[in-house]
């Protein structure tokens, strides 16, 4: 029997039904109608509202007709504690220091909110912490892994394209390049330093394929992992599920069997590979002495073994030495940084010289057109399918661009943000408006199809779409748009909108927000005062207790998920994940109340409130409060803290142990 | 120590499945396992369950089923020899057939044949279903591992144990409600339990056994510093703190009050654990009848938790692939079948007194069988065209053999039943259609049984 796996299942690939706002399937053959979101973009005139004085921004108009045609009102504005908390989270995933929090209430207080908001915003999108914060999030849509299982294709240099991400994010890098880039910056005619970008393919999942096994099993795993390959790449820049055509038609969108191989040939044609990120002129002679010495380190280690151990040994493992160190530090960039990438080579599933078992032909430079599988199955073949992008995408010519130059994974990148451009800008508008809303505008960030939910705002989407690409593709402006407008800037408490709509669909209040796994524990570094800020490098485990970098810095092994990650909602790095699943498990709540993490935070915390308070109770509390919660105690909370402390007020153990409570509550890890 | 579970405790998020959804949606103060749109079961369990839970006792690395439960006297009477009418061939060099040295006798009223290496386990053959007729699409443990656990061979599906807990939830809040136990690593490791794109407390709990003490199998059970007493008085100061904040926030956020509620089940939950995963706490003579070994502590420690409602408990059998059996089998498995036959007959037996074995599904088998044929001159080589599982309890036929091999006990070849039917049949007895047990993710309904499995009805008692 052939190793079908998920070609099966595709079968079972879902036709809209009674949930959600979908439409009825045309019937097969006749394929589905285009989706709304494969229409043009285009600016809408900003639509009517009665209230004139609340809208700061355009998104503003098109929230408040909404809600004024339901009979509902804005919430009121949030204050300026609140704004600068939700500020800080939302933008680097820190709190804001006690400092900073005082004079920005004061300036406020004054009467210069708006001003000032805009100032932290500003100051907030240029700290380097910013791109750690939304770094993370796209590395959720790249199934980002530092590790993989010894067996299958390494992954060492996995934080270069981590930290190439975070950079891109701080420096602003225009969305269309930032796309362009993961999939084909080798192509592009930019410096070989880029070449960390192939990461979001290089660090694709593959599956271990036992040679000794026929070619039918073989070509199984193969097409499994250009499944994979497709559905990540279809799902993360064009919100579509793609694979779902590995089997036939699409079953909802306008997507055909034949699209998915024409786009799986631009996989079939790439391997993953190691790759210089220096010119030829520097990357040569590295290879050249990078080949000596593991044939020198070969020479030598064979040498410790003989037997009888020869004369001069110590002479000749000396000499061989002396090469090794010559070649290691007499050729200039020995050390240069590998990108964890691919190239060009196409892959052929053929049967060993011997016939027993499989052999995987890489052919470099390279490419290759898939033959259609009928039900997905890579033994039963159809006609070959040329290289090309979705028929639903014509370029100018009516025809969907070909796939020409090499494995055709940069005409494939220019299609997705050109043909494509107005899916491609809804679907990272909407999903960097998720992040600071809570809700999308489409709540299936991936799935902009019809079994996806429907716009609640789709002229909104649209024109904030036509906006941002019109603006450069700049995610910092879209942030800008986004955090200045009178709905961002609504209080969480909202009676009336809670209760009429629990979704907040029509955001007439900013719903409360928990904290992800890494805010949180860099929260508790931060307040603790433990904290390393330094960037990028090299991941370590989490599990170490000396470690104190930020959470994204921690290892992430797709082959064993570190407990840490996998009890905190953190997604499995197996596959691209749309957006995190909230939940709140007993397991968490053992390791706020007893891992050793936390138990060092809180004595840290103890002792950095022992240090800038003083002595007295009411002092340490007050100072908690605003490092924490960025406001003072109120009274029952200091009679909550003095009862606990009370006869305790010198232990240490005690404002530990008040501490620990401090960072496991539920004002720490939500924003208002 | 036991203590009491409340409702509200049982809908709580970390053992919210979707059989709880239709009581959860009547509480609005609890954070619920947000419905899935793809989630087609409005109410689990589907039909009346005959099994509450699951035990899987597995045998990494895939035993011979005609050395236990599947007499093949063929084998011998042809050994060394490979027929030209057999088709005997898999992936690796293999020799001539080898025969099996274990004599066979007939057991209980129903007269079920097993092997001497079983004699206590014997005792409960007309307990046993014993399917001979399974079989896999992969010779490889990988993906053999992940289809007989994940339904599918490709490593990003949710675990089967995942799936039981996300479709029926747990019957006790203060326990996970899938634990993995193994005294090591089985190859492929945690994704054989993972939840993939399931909500992440329906993956398995890993407990490595090997050292006994439960602060040491389960991460964060114990506070080093501090007493129960004492860790109860800095609840309740950061229980008083969190209704503050709830109280100030208009008293009804569900998020809120749903981590409010997971501390104090994290609370009890150090003692519940501690006292189901603690051994040490049966008697000597309980300790005595499953015998050592680490396969006896996780059958001991598998009771324990199906008595306190844990709804999926795998044991593996030990690190690595023990029962990979490709040089010196016959020495290897009588070893094996001594290490495993006190256990489960004790395992059995206690269910058994306990009232448990009624409404507990045992499960037992590997990845996929072994050739009769000799590779490397005594050892045998992988099979995924034939091999041996059996059921017992939990709605399971007892006293019956299901399916036949051929004649050296190699291919199914009558009643054949492929994994993702085995899959299709444990949810049936779960009270669970397994093609209404859907999770929508990346634009499909996915499954257990991807899109295949049929419901072995014969062996429903």
């Amino acid at each position: 029997m052939v190793a079908l796996g998920l070609a099966t299942v595709l079968a079972a690939c879902v036709a809209p039904d009674e949930h959600g706002s979908t439409v009825k399937v045309a019937p097969q053959p006749t394929l589905p109608q285009r989706p709304w979101s494969f229409e043009p973009l285009g600016e809408s005139a900003l639509p009517k509202v009665r209230n004139t004085a609340w809208p700061q921004r355009d998104v503003d108009f098109f929230l408040l007709t909404a809600m004024e045609k339901k009979d509902f009102k804005p919430a009121a504005p949030a204050d300026a504690r609140t704004l600068i908390r939700r500020l800080h989270f939302d933008l680097t995933g820190l709190p804001p220091a006690p400092g900073e929090v005082e004079a920005f209430v004061r300036t406020c207080n004054d009467g210069n909110q708006k001003a000032e908001t805009e100032k932290l915003v500003a100051r907030l999108l240029a700290s380097p912490h910013y791109g750690e914060r939304w770094g993370r999030y796209w590395l959720d849509l790249a199934r980002y892994v530092d590790e993989t299982a010894s067996w299958l294709e390494k992954t060492s240099s996995a934080h270069l394209y981590r930290d190439w991400v975070i950079k891109a994010f701080n420096d602003d890098l225009p969305y269309d390049q930032f796309v362009m880039r993961q999939i084909a910056t080798d192509q592009m005619g930019l410096p070989p330093a880029d070449r960390h970008a192939l990461g979001f393919l290089g660090l694709a999942p593959t599956y271990w394929k036992e040679l000794q096994l026929p070619p039918d099993i073989i070509k199984g795993t193969v097409a499994d992992e250009w499944e994979e390959h497709v559905d990540t790449l279809s799902r993360t820049f064009l919100g579509l599920t793609l694979a779902c055509a590995r089997c036939h038609n699409h079953k909802s969108d306008p997507i055909t069997h034949e699209d998915y191989y024409a786009v799986a040939g631009v996989f079939a044609s790439v391997r993953h590979a190691e790759r210089p990120t220096m010119g030829d002129e520097f990357w040569l002679p590295v290879k050249k002495a990078r080949a000596s010495v593991v044939a020198l380190e070969k020479e030598r280690d064979q040498l410790k073994k003989k037997k009888p151990v020869p004369a001069d040994f110590t002479n000749q493992v000396a000499v061989l030495e002396k090469k090794i160190t010559d070649f290691k530090t007499g050729t200039p960039h020995f050390n240069m940084a590998m990108a964890t990438a691919v190239e060009d080579a196409a892959l052929f599933v053929i049967p060993a010289a011997n016939n027993k078992g499989t052999t995987l032909s890489f052919q470099p430079g390279k490419a290759r057109d898939l033959e259609l599988m009928k039900r997905g199955d890579p033994n039963k073949l159809g006609d070959i399918v040329p290289r090309r992008f979705l028929s639903a995408f014509p370029a100018k010519d009516g025809q969907p661009r070909r796939f020409t130059t090499g494995s055709g994974r940069l005409e494939l990148a220019q299609a997705i943000v050109q043909e494509a451009a107005p899916l491609t800008a809804r679907v990272i508008v909407n999903r960097v408006w998720k992040h600071h809303f809570g809700r999308g505008i489409v709540d299936t960030p991936s799935e902009f199809g019809f079994t996806g939910e429907a716009p609640s705002h789709p002229e909104l989407l649209n024109d904030l779409s036509a906006r941002f690409v019109k603006n450069g593709w700049s995610i910092k402006w879209l942030h800008r748009e986004i955090l200045l407008s009178a709905a961002w800037q609504q209080n969480s408490i909202a009676s009336e909108s809670e209760l009429r709509d629990p979704e907040n669909k029509l955001v007439a209040r900013m719903p409360r927000r928990r904290l992800d796994f890494e805010a949180w524990r860099d929260t508790t570094l931060a307040v603790a005062g433990t904290i390393d800020r330094s960037f990028g490098g090299v991941a370590t485990p989490l599990t170490s207790d000396k470690n104190v970098r930020r959470t994204l810095y921690g290892t992430v092994n797709r082959h064993e998920l570190e407990p840490m990650l996998r009890i905190h909602d953190f997604p499995d790095p197996a596959a691209h994940s749309a957006s995190r699943t909230e939940t709140a498990t007993a397991l968490q709540m053992l390791f706020s109340l007893n891992s050793p993490f936390l138990l060092a935070q809180a004595d840290a915390l103890a002792a950095r409130l022992e240090k800038e308070a003083g002595d007295s109770l009411n002092a340490r509390v007050t100072r908690a409060h605003g490092i924490l919660f960025q406001r003072a105690p109120t009274a029952k909370e200091l009679a909550l803290a003095a009862r606990f402390l009370v006869g305790r007020e010198t232990d240490k153990k005690a404002w530990s142990e008040y501490a620990q409570a401090l960072l496991a509550s539920n004002e720490t890890q939500f924003v208002d | 120590m036991n203590l009491p579970i409340s409702r509200r405790d049982a809908i709580a998020r970390f053992g919210g499945g979707l059989g709880t959804l239709g009581l959860m949606a009547s509480l609005p103060g609890t954070m619920s396992a947000l419905p899935n749109p793809g989630a087609s079961a409005r109410t689990l369990p589907h039909f009346r369950p005959r099994a509450k839970r699951v035990i899987h006792l597995f045998m990494n690395g895939g035993p011979f089923g005609p050395d236990f439960f599947d007499p093949k006297p063929d084998l011998n009477k042809f050994a060394g020899q490979r027929p030209e009418d057999a088709d005997l061939r898999t992936e690796r060099p293999t020799g001539g057939l080898l025969p099996v040295p274990f004599k066979f006798s007939n057991h209980g009223k129903s007269g079920l044949p097993v092997s001497e290496l079983l004699p206590l386990t014997a005792q409960f053959a007309d307990d046993l279903c014993v399917l001979r007729s399974m079989h896999t699409d992969n010779p490889n443990h990988g993906p053999a591992l992940l289809l007989m656990n994940n339904g599918t061979m490709t490593p990003r599906v949710p675990a089967m144990g995942a799936w039981c807990s996300y479709g029926l939830g747990t019957e006790n809040a203060n326990l996970p409600s899938y634990v993995v136990l193994c005294p090591g690593r089985p190859v492929r490791f945690s994704i054989l339990w993972t939840s993939a794109f399931l909500p992440s407390q329906h993956g398995g709990s890993y407990i490595n056994h090997s050292n006994l003490d439960p602060k040491a199998m389960i991460p964060w059970l114990h506070n080093p510093r501090t007493t129960p007493d004492a860790q109860r008085k800095q609840l309740d100061l950061l229980a008083e703190m969190n209704r503050e904040h709830l109280a100030t926030r208009g008293g009804a956020d569900a998020a809120l009050q749903g981590r409010i509620e997971a501390m104090e089940t994290a609370y009890r939950m150090q003692f519940a654990a501690t006292d189901a995963f603690d051994i040490t706490r049966e008697s000597a003579a309980v300790r005595e009848n499953y015998g050592k070994g680490h396969f006896a502590n996780g059958c001991l420690m598998a009771r324990r938790l199906a008595e306190r409602g844990v709804r999926f408990i795998q044991v593996y059998y030990g690190d690595g692939q023990p029962w990979d059996t490709h040089s010196n089998h016959d020495a290897s498995t009588r070893k094996l079948g001594a290490n495993i036959d006190r256990p489960i007959a004790a395992l059995l037996g206690d269910l058994k007194q306990r009232g448990l074995l009624e409404d507990t599904l045992v499960v037992w088998g590997g990845e996929f069988g072994r050739t009769p044929v000799s590779e490397n001159g005594n050892g045998r080589d992988h099979n995924p065209h034939g091999f041996c599982m059996f059921l017992a309890g939990g709605g399971a036929r007892g006293g019956m053999g299901y399916g036949e091999t051929d004649r050296f006990g190699f291919k199914a070849v009558k009643q054949r039943m492929h994994v993702h039917d085995l899959h299709a049949t444990l949810l049936h007895l779960l009270g669970v259609d397994h093609e209404r047990l859907t999770f929508r993710y990346a634009g499909r309904d996915f499954r257990l049984t991807d899109v295949h499995g049929n419901v072995a009805r014969e062996i429903l008692a």
